[in-house]
């Protein structure tokens, strides 16, 4: 018994003290942590991409009249980086920090407010303008040297398109 | 021919027409049963052919088919065969019949059943509430259909169910906080001296209805990441049990180096869990030394997964079809290196142990569980390898990568808690000699496969060899990208039942060591969210069966 009590003193001197220093020296974080998220409003296209697979469904797409708001409350976040994956253009992404306590809920929460582009046919807002930018440019890239106008459905909202296409299958006027 | 033929053949013989083959595979057999013949095909499966009953899943199919479906999964633990029987039940009969007096072990899945689809199974011998809170309205029951996931009935009158002693024996209440595994869960032992005699109890108080949440809200792919926090320490574990049994039903094939990147997670995920455990076990025996030094050498694991996945727990690393992160190449080195690390470690500290004789005359002899009793409590994991039972999902129902390595369950006959000690000491080497041979092993190539949509109305059954025995999830494909029913049963639901019959030779003092010695998740057994308490608290393990045990054995119930 004694001698078993004497390896177990070995045991743990040998280990030493191993406690972190934290929170007197920051805690670090490895590579690729998955800590809170950030919202970069210069980049977002309000595609909603982020909202529709986040598990606790903690970030809500907000449509007003002229506007989309994209709106991450990360008080619920799970830190799954779903949203990362996913998103476009990477403009949602999770960094490092794991300190997140605050007494104002409202610190929690992240946004990013669009503009609409309203339909030429009806005049109701259907995308947001940096969203329909980037169709446009995706569909007319660079390379192709010429700048061509684009297609005049691109700004007319699904409902009309629907309508119009109809329409023209029945002998009415054509869409380009 | 194929152990499911033998069987149907087997069956068809004793049953002549009662059993409609649905799909039968390699591995497991759909088959549909009319009520009557119920028990006693149930019967003949448990008695004479030695299945394991695992779990019995109600599922509300009246949107389809104006019928309930109860499929009872039992398992062919010697030639790692699954068999689902499925029994309809007409939308107004709503009663089967009871298998609990054949099966024990199945009386807290039919409860639930009860519970949490109204269907009343008939000549049950305690049908009593198991899940819901004591003041749910008698005539409300969550998982039908048309209950909507947030729905808040109003509290009904409150009934008290706990049952009294027989004869004279004084009530010890531990609970409803249990308190050396700071999780909520209220048993009533009943003591004569310092003799346990009985003993009552009462869980899912975190209950918060997961499933329903699946079948109602989430979809296919944000499951996983809620199914993750069914367990703060083995969510690895659900994640992967979920998406299993999601690929199983759509028939994904999963990329190879998928599954070996999952079999390496999973292996260090029972490192670390063992390693808690046996921490644990050290700090509730009052040898904090032992709980020190392998927190210690644990922490090492966590910062790997760290690195790994993004996070020390909760790694959200599986999709259906795969794995949303890399091991890179150059990860190898330091892998193997910690691994060296813990192993010696690891031995040193366990070396420790088994020499040190206070310490072994605390552990042995204590909470025993005979091989035979095992059985028929239907036990799993590291509890039943220590009674001698064989069974190891790995090697009897081989998932992920573990059909392409090399490996051995480790098993003991003592049956007490200190074979139970020596079984996870064993494993934590056999799993750091699995991460060796999958990282050596594992192929190039996509980590996720590519699929189109998930066909509805198709079933699929998971089971894993999880740090605490065996996890099952069912899931029943839906039409809107989501489970149209999604089961989980975690392992301390039949290891809980287990308990009467380990404290029944037992003393009060004994009482704490026996309960940690299942390894008990209680929160997981409720399936519900628990906090990640993966740094600093100890685990916890469901619960489930233990109440109808309890009474059965106690409360002059027939003992099996
Ligand atoms: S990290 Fe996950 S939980 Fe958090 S906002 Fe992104 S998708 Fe939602
Ligand atoms: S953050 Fe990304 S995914 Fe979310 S709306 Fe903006 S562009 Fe789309």
């Amino acid at each position: 018994m004694w001698l078993s009590k004497f390896k177990e003193l070995k045991l743990c001197l040998k280990a030493g003290r191993v406690t972190l220093p934290y929170p007197l020296a920051p805690g670090e974080t490895m590579k690729g942590f998955r800590g809170r998220p950030v919202l970069n409003g210069d980049l977002c296209l309000g595609c909603g991409a982020c909202a529709a697979v986040c598990p606790p469904r903690t970030i809500f797409v907000i449509d007003e009249q002229d506007t989309r708001t994209i709106q991450v409350d990360y008080s619920r976040c799970t830190y799954c980086a779903r949203c990362e994956e996913v998103c476009p253009v990477g403009s949602i992404t999770l960094n490092n920090e794991f300190e997140l306590a605050t007494t104002n809920k409202n610190d929690m929460k992240l946004s990013a407010t669009l503009s609409m582009a309203k339909c030429k046919n009806c005049g109701t807002p259907f995308t947001t303008q940096r969203m329909l930018a980037k169709l446009t440019d995706d569909y007319y890239p660079e390379w192709m040297q010429v700048k061509v106008d684009p297609p005049e459905w691109f700004s007319i909202c699904p409902d009309c398109r629907k309508k119009l296409e109809a329409s023209r299958l029945k002998g009415g006027s054509k869409i380009v | 021919m194929s152990t499911g033929h033998e069987l149907l053949n087997q069956i068809e013989t004793k049953f002549p027409g009662a059993v409609k083959v649905d799909s039968v595979t390699e591995r497991v057999a759909f088959l549909s049963v009319c009520d009557e013949q119920l028990v006693a095909l149930a019967d003949f499966l448990a008695n004479q052919m030695n299945a394991r009953f695992v779990m019995e899943i109600g599922t509300d199919k009246r949107p389809v088919n104006q019928k309930y479906e109860l499929s009872y999964i039992f398992c062919l633990d010697q030639e790692g065969f699954e068999i689902s029987l499925k029994v309809m039940v007409d939308e107004n009969k709503l009663e089967v019949p009871s298998i609990t007096p054949v099966i024990p072990g199945a009386g807290w899945a039919e409860r639930e059943v009860y519970d949490m689809l109204g269907i009343v199974a008939v000549n049950h011998p305690d049908p009593r509430r198991l899940v819901l809170a004591d003041d749910w309205p008698e005539d409300l029951f969550p998982m039908r259909k048309d209950f909507e996931h947030d729905n808040r009935p109003p509290a009904a009158e409150v009934k008290k169910i706990m049952k009294e002693p027989d004869g004279n024996a004084t009530v010890v209440s531990v609970g409803p906080f249990f308190p050396t595994l700071e999780e909520p869960a209220y048993f009533r032992l009943f003591v004569e001296g310092e003799k346990v005699v009985g003993c009552d109890y009462r869980g899912f108080f975190s209950h918060r209805g997961i499933e329903k949440l699946a079948d109602k809200v989430l979809d296919y792919n944000q499951v996983p990441f809620m199914a993750e926090r069914i367990c703060g320490i083995c969510g690895f574990v659900h994640s992967c049990s979920y998406c299993q049994a999601v690929e199983m039903a759509a028939e994904i094939e999963v990329p190879a180096r998928a599954r070996y990147i999952r079999t390496i997670m999973l292996e260090l995920e029972r490192i670390h869990s063992h390693l808690l455990w046996i921490g644990l076990a050290g700090h509730i025996i009052g040898f904090d030394t032992v709980l020190m030094q392998s927190w210690r050498v644990r922490e090492p694991v966590m910062w790997l997964c760290e690195q790994i996945t993004g996070n020390r727990k909760t790694y959200g690393m599986n999709l259906v079809g795969g794995v949303r992160r890399d091991i890179p190449e150059d990860l190898h080195p330091k892998i193997l290196e910690t691994l060296d690390k813990i192993e010696s470690e690891s031995r040193t500290i366990i070396d420790a142990i088994i020499k040190d004789k206070p310490l072994l005359m605390r552990l042995q002899g204590v909470g025993t569980l005979s091989r035979e009793d095992g059985r028929k409590l239907c036990v799993v994991g590291p509890t039943a390898r220590a009674s001698g039972l064989e069974t190891d999902i790995r090697v009897k129902y081989p998932y992920a990568a573990y059909g392409e390595l090399d490996m051995k369950a480790a098993f003991q006959t003592g049956g007490d808690v200190l074979a139970r000690t020596l079984v996870r000491a064993e494993e934590l080497f056999t799993a750091i000699d699995l991460v060796r041979q999958a990282l050596q092993k594992m192929p190039e190539g996509p980590i996720m496969a590519e699929f189109s949509d998930i066909p509805p109305y198709r079933e699929g059954i998971s089971l894993i060899e999880a740090p605490r025995g065996e996890s099952l999830h069912y899931v029943l494909t839906g039409p809107d990208n989501r489970p149209y029913r999604w089961s989980v049963r975690a392992p301390t639901y039949a290891q809980l039942q287990a308990i009467p019959d380990m404290l029944s030779r037992s003393t009060v003092a004994d009482f704490p060591l026996i309960v940690a010695s299942i390894d008990p998740c209680f929160s997981c057994t409720e399936r519900v969210e628990t906090v990640d308490r993966s740094s600093h608290t100890i685990k916890t393990y469901r619960r489930e069966e233990l109440l109808q045990q309890l009474q059965n054995k106690y409360r002059g119930g027939e003992r099996s």
